[in-house]
């Protein structure tokens, strides 16, 4: 693990002795020649809020679906609990599934919709209704309860679609792109009632997503992947701050990339000359390296900062504001090095408002720290 | 079916201006009702006209409702006695009755063997599904009369059959199967599984599949999914299939008449022998009049369903 | 009367909309009995006059008078059989009166069957006999003689009405017409009453006889019988001479064993005519005089008895008809047997309807 982090230590994936309640061991699925999943190796633990997140096609929704028990490994094996159930029916496992659809019937009412499940597995009448006024009120639409499914917008859809998943208390939620189809400012609304509900209730949440804000947001880990393969497994911060390849700082936010090759390491100092900067640059990364070593630095814009005469930064480059968009709370700058390299920068535009506003092609100094950036091998 | 959600349709007839409403819409509107008027209801009224006649040896063979008597004197005469025949005579109420249940068996078989191989078609790989279809549709290549012939062929006391299963020893005797209602149910049967087969297949095929996964997903094992989700989702097509069964085998004559035994009584075969053995068009009309109002109960029944799960499926 | 196709051919008939053409001088439009004509008959006289022959057939007279009742059927020369069908429409005035100045061969005509048609038609006006022939019974002889033994008489309506020999004979299959006049005055001449009854008691009677025999019988066709007494699916058969004889014909040339024979009962049995008419609206009636004349030709009518199977009504035609069908008994019945046909009364209309009525409630068993 490439420089280390203090974390917590009651999270759960980090005490060893911990039992995970998901493990995934070198399951793959092929399609034909296709591999839609290949070598998937993951631990989830109980009570954690665990995205798969990546582009369509990177095989996030057939790993679910192979949690659900819609699809069977072509290889490997997935334990539930402890149990095998790498080939268990859906019907018969203890996870419940929260479609992208939402999949409603649409001709049974919302209370029938919710009660589905637990008519199935012959919960009492009684108890069934005091469950689905529970879950009505757990997601905020008990006025709703005999509405048929064409009758309801899409979030309350949405709700009743989340209602019915956790009706039969499961311990393992799987979400297929829970809040895709609801528009920008309910998903935002949404992303925070999901995180609720789930702390509220203790269950595991597995999300398919392939919005990286909406991990990022939600997430206790991320399981970024790509062509059927995991990339990189971490909480969000991590993620955001260390990605471990160019594909998971790319993919994650916005980066500056710069290319370079290791000059020399001292302790934990590292000094990478890089062409495209026209500087030598010093991040702080523990993980030995050789002299010589091609590598990527990547450093967050709104980690590069205005050199002004009291700052003492290193990485000092200057550079001509070419491109600024204003988003609002912050604009983001490009700044052109002399080298021709391009590299942005954000500013709060709080800040941009008390000090002299940047103009185009005005001249400015960069800098930032140099345990801002990561250091990407090859 | 498609079907234009009524709250669009009132809210953009409240916003368009009377004139051009009436220009365009009008027009649209005004060509299945003209069609409607031209060769159904105005037919319709021609059966019920001639049913309110008397018969008489004439050219054409009934009596005439309006008679100018002279002196700007007009007797309009209405014989109501066709009615109260068909409501009295047992005969009548009878063949009527045999009709519908021979119709109502007929239906029930022909979804029994239809909504299986819909459910087949529908779940068979897609490069298969032309092909199946096409296997189904393919009979009526071949004239309907041709392959109910044909079925005399088969059962007919030493036809292929009874031949076979001669042959096989698993009957010593030939069975007697033409001339019974047992050929004509598997005449019928035969002749209109795929008016059941087509509509089902439609709304199957149209059936999210999410929908099963997710009652699997709640403990749903898949004999109960398909009697909670697939079944009542494919109702309209269940009904749309059985009507269209049902309503031409009520009225069905060349099948009972070919394939069945005298004692078969129904309905088309009584309105045959009042039009022409008796040239009683009169009374025949009257038949046609009141098969008309029986068949017409089931069909506004089915459109009531047809909108209220066109409502649910959006 | 004369059907070879099952019925339903003619309810297609009837039901199609394309009524015949519009005629030209140069077409004429007949409607004839399907296989009721020789060959090149037609052929022959397109050739002879320039005139083109439109000709459909019907297999039922229901049918063909369905088509007359509704009007503007476009025929010019119609063969409907004389009683019931030809009586009513002379008296709907479905016909138009023949100019017999265009009929030169007219004297070649049988006077006694002619005169037999005055009842109908007074002066011979509308009519004119083409064919006739008679309705029995149809049977295997080797299958029924098996079962009743030699001695019993087989020229009796008992073959097909009296409930213990039907009830034997019904397991090689008995089967009666689908026609509701010819088998209650066959039944009424099975219980020795008056045949020319057609009050709602007689009928009754008459439907008694066939209800107790229903239970045996194999089925109610007027023209299925053919192929089944032919193949040897049924033994016994009500129908009309030449039908049975085309089955002992087809039984023939098959050479399957099965030999066919055609009786006229002892009690009485319906002798019938069939004649041309020409309709009141057709359109061009001066071809279709033209057309009876040539079919009154001894020449010409001769072949299509041969051909047939059935006699002719053409006097004239007797020394060119094949000697073979001449003498077949069957065809033309003896002295002694024709002693025993009987000429149908045409009952009222309100009788046909009682009558047919009572059928469908005898043939369904209600």
């Amino acid at each position: 693990m490439p420089n280390p982090r203090i974390f917590k230590p009651e999270e759960p994936w980090q005490a060893p002795e911990g039992e995970p309640i998901i493990r995934i061991e070198n399951v793959s699925k092929r399609f034909g020649d296709f591999y839609a999943v290949d070598d998937v190796s993951l631990h989830i633990h109980a009570g954690e809020f665990f995205s798969l997140l990546g582009p369509s096609g990177c095989g996030k929704t057939t790993l679910l679906r192979m949690l659900a028990g819609f699809e069977i490994p072509t290889e490997g094996r997935i334990f539930i609990d402890g149990q095998d159930m790498t080939a268990v029916a859906p019907y018969e496992r203890s996870v419940n599934m929260m479609f992208q659809s939402y999949a409603l019937f649409p001709h049974m009412n919302v209370a029938d919709n919710i009660a589905f499940g637990l008519k199935q597995e012959g919960m009492p009448k009684a108890e069934r209704e005091t469950r689905v006024a529970e879950m009505l009120s757990l997601v905020q639409i008990e006025k709703l309860a005999s509405r048929k499914p064409h009758q309801l917008s899409g979030g309350q859809r949405q709700r009743v679609a989340l209602a019915r998943a956790l009706a039969k208390h499961p311990k393992i939620l799987l979400l297929d792109e829970p809040l895709g189809a609801l528009d920008k400012k309910l998903r935002e609304q949404t992303q925070f009632e999901l995180v609720n509900i789930q702390e509220r209730l203790g269950i595991t949440f597995i999300v398919v997503t392939h919005d990286q804000e909406e991990a990022m947001t939600m997430s206790s880990r991320i399981a970024l992947m790509r062509d059927g393969r995991v990339e990189q497994v971490d909480p969000p911060r991590r993620l955001y701050e260390y990605p471990a390849s160019r594909y998971a700082a790319d993919f994650i936010g916005s980066v500056n990339l710069l290319e370079g090759f290791v000059l020399s390491q001292e302790d934990n100092r590292v000094l990478v000359r890089s062409e495209e900067a026209g500087i030598d640059l010093e991040v702080i990364h523990s993980h030995p390296l050789i002299a010589g070593t091609p590598v990527t630095l990547a450093v967050r814009p709104e980690k590069v900062r205005l050199q002004n005469a009291e700052s003492s930064l290193p990485n000092r480059l200057r550079g001509v504001i070419k491109e600024i968009a204003y988003l609002g709370d912050v604009s983001i700058y490009h700044v052109e090095l002399p080298t021709g390299k391009r590299i942005q920068f954000t500013q709060s535009n709080i800040q941009a408002l008390a000090e002299q506003p940047l103009t185009w092609d005005e001249e400015v100094e960069l800098g930032w720290p140099a345990n801002s950036c990561g250091v990407l091998e090859q | 079916m498609k079907r234009f959600p009524f709250t669009a349709w009132d809210a953009g007839r409240r916003a368009m201006p009377l004139l051009s409403r009436l220009k365009g819409r009008g027009l649209i509107i005004g060509v299945p009702w003209f069609w409607l008027g031209l060769f159904f209801l105005l037919p319709f009224l021609f059966v019920l006209k001639i049913s309110l006649a008397e018969p008489a040896l004439a050219q054409p063979p009934y009596t005439d409702l309006i008679e100018v008597i002279g002196d700007g004197l007009v007797s309009i005469s209405l014989n109501f006695g066709n009615y109260v025949l068909l409501w009295d005579d047992p005969l009548y109420r009878g063949a009527l009755f045999g009709s519908i249940q021979i119709a109502a068996v007929s239906t029930l078989v022909c979804l029994l063997l239809g909504y299986p191989m819909a459910y087949a078609i529908a779940r068979a790989p897609s490069h298969w599904r032309l092909p199946l279809l096409m296997l189904v549709i393919l009979p009526f290549w071949t004239s309907f009369l041709i392959r109910v012939y044909a079925w005399i062929g088969i059962l007919k006391g030493n036809g292929l059959l009874n031949n076979f299963l001669l042959w096989t020893g698993l009957i010593d005797q030939p069975l007697e199967i033409l001339h019974t209602p047992l050929a004509v149910y598997i005449g019928i049967v035969y002749s209109y599984l795929p008016f059941v087969v087509l509509p089902l297949y439609a709304t199957l095929i149209r059936l999210d599949l999410t929908l099963l996964e997710a009652a699997a997903d709640l403990g749903c094992r898949p004999w109960k999914q398909f009697l909670l989700i697939t079944l009542p989702l494919s109702l309209p097509g269940v009904i749309a299939g059985g009507m269209l069964v049902f309503i031409p085998v009520v009225g069905e004559f060349v099948i009972p008449d070919l394939l069945g035994g005298p004692d078969t009584l129904m309905i088309g075969k009584l309105m045959w022998t009042e039009f022409f053995s008796n040239k009683d068009w009169p009374l025949a009309s009257s038949l046609a009049a009141v098969l008309l109002v029986v068949l017409i109960v089931p069909f506004v029944a089915l459109r009531h369903f047809e909108q209220k799960a066109g409502e649910e499926q959006p | 009367m004369k059907t070879l196709y099952p019925r339903i051919k003619t309810l297609a008939l009837a039901l199609s909309l394309t009524a015949a053409a519009q005629a030209s001088a140069q077409e004429l439009h007949v409607y004839n009995w399907s296989d009721y004509i020789a060959e090149d008959t037609v052929a022959n006289f397109e050739q002879q006059t320039g005139i083109d022959v439109v000709y459909d057939v019907y297999d039922s007279n229901e049918v063909a008078e369905a088509k007359l009742l509704a009007g503007q059927s476009g025929y010019d020369l119609v063969f409907p059989t004389a009683r019931p069908f030809a009586d009513r429409h002379i008296q709907a005035g479905l016909y138009q009166k023949l100019d017999k100045s265009k009929l030169d061969r007219w004297d070649n005509l049988d006077p006694v069957i002619l005169e037999s048609l005055t009842d109908i038609d007074p002066g011979n006006q509308y009519l004119v006999p083409y064919m006739w022939g008679t309705t029995g019974i149809g049977y295997n002889v080797d299958k029924v003689k098996a079962i009743l033994g030699d001695d019993m008489p087989l020229d009796t309506w008992r073959l097909v009405f009296d409930p213990e020999i039907v009830a034997k004979l019904s397991e090689c299959g008995v089967a009666l017409m689908d026609d509701a006049t010819e088998v209650f005055v066959a039944a009424r001449a099975y219980l020795g009453k008056p045949v020319d009854d057609f009050s709602r008691d007689a009928v009754a009677e008459a439907a008694d006889v066939v209800s107790a025999v229903r239970p045996h019988i194999r089925y109610f066709h007027s023209s299925q019988y053919i192929n089944d007494l032919a193949n040897g699916d049924i033994c016994v058969a009500h129908g009309y001479s030449g039908d049975v004889l085309q089955a002992r014909d087809r039984a023939d040339e098959a050479d399957n064993g099965v030999s066919v024979a055609y009786a006229v009962p002892s009690e009485g049995a319906v002798v019938w005519t069939d004649v041309m008419v020409i309709p009141a609206d057709a359109p061009n009636p001066e071809a279709a005089h033209q057309f009876i004349n040539y079919l009154l030709d001894p020449a010409v009518i001769a072949p299509i008895t041969d051909y047939v199977a059935y006699a002719n009504a053409n006097a004239a035609a007797e020394a060119l008809i094949d000697p073979e069908i001449r003498a077949d008994a069957g065809i033309y019945p003896p002295a002694e047997t024709r002693e025993k046909l009987l000429v149908l009364k045409t009952p009222s209309e309100r009788e046909i309807r009682d009558m047919n009525r009572a059928w469908t409630r005898v043939k369904t068993g209600q």
